[in-house]
């Protein structure tokens, strides 16, 4: 992993199209502003790992047949 | 045009029509994948599948959040917006993505994060409405009815 350090209002650059810049530092809390081309999604990190999660159950979880149980159930 | 033919691990042979393959720019979130296209089995199903065109293991139910949720509500970050493209007052397809298990009552749908579809792209999206859980009861009145 890269380190580097860096004061508030100093930037970093990812590549020639995004931005990150460290905004202002309270205490233990830093705002952070990205930049990013609007085909580039930017996410806090434990909400991307919490759908990633998601995603891959719903990937593996579906049985190859669930059109039964769903057929089933949605004439309740 | 000629079909596209995906050896899907799931249903065996798919013929695709091009006009049916929709592309995600960034993927599914965590998982990648270029090319999906929306499979059906049955026809009057209320559920699909997201099928990958390029990894024909990867495929992942779907439905249309209102017919279970009427009051679902989409709120998109200005950043998200643009990403989809779709101009004011246009209404791109909505599709949330189904976790499916042994038991009806412990379906999971992900409210947080659907799937909008607008002009042959798709886009997994953070939705900012409030009561947008990541993984709500699909079928939350079996849950009632079991307790």
């Amino acid at each position: 992993m890269l380190i580097i350090t860096r004061r508030a209002g100093e930037k970093i650059m990812l590549g020639d199209d995004i931005v990150v810049e460290v905004m202002e530092i309270v205490g233990s809390t830093v705002r952070v502003g990205i930049q990013a081309p609007r085909a580039v999604p930017v996410y806090r990190e434990e909400l991307w790992d919490l759908i990633r999660a998601e995603n891959e159950a719903a990937a593996s979880a579906a049985p190859d047949e669930v059109a039964d149980p769903f057929a089933r159930v949605t004439t309740v | 045009m000629s079909t596209l033919t995906v050896e899907s691990t799931r249903f065996g042979t798919l013929e695709l029509a091009p006009e049916t393959v929709i592309e995600f720019p960034a993927g599914l979130i965590g998982l990648g994948g270029a090319r999906f296209a929306l499979v059906t089995t049955e026809p009057d199903s209320a559920f699909a599948w997201l099928h990958s065109v390029d990894d024909p293991s990867l495929a992942l139910p779907v439905t249309n959040p209102w017919l279970f949720f009427s009051d679902y509500e989409v709120k998109l970050s200005k950043g998200e917006t643009s990403r989809i493209g779709a101009p004011e007052g246009v209404d791109p397809e909505v599709w949330v993505i189904v976790r499916a298990a042994e038991r009806p009552e412990d379906f999971r749908v992900n409210l947080r994060a659907p799937i909008i579809v607008y002009n042959g792209q798709g886009h997994q999206v953070i939705n900012e409405a409030p009561d947008a859980p990541v993984r709500a009861r699909l079928f939350p009145q079996l849950v009632t009815q079991a307790a």
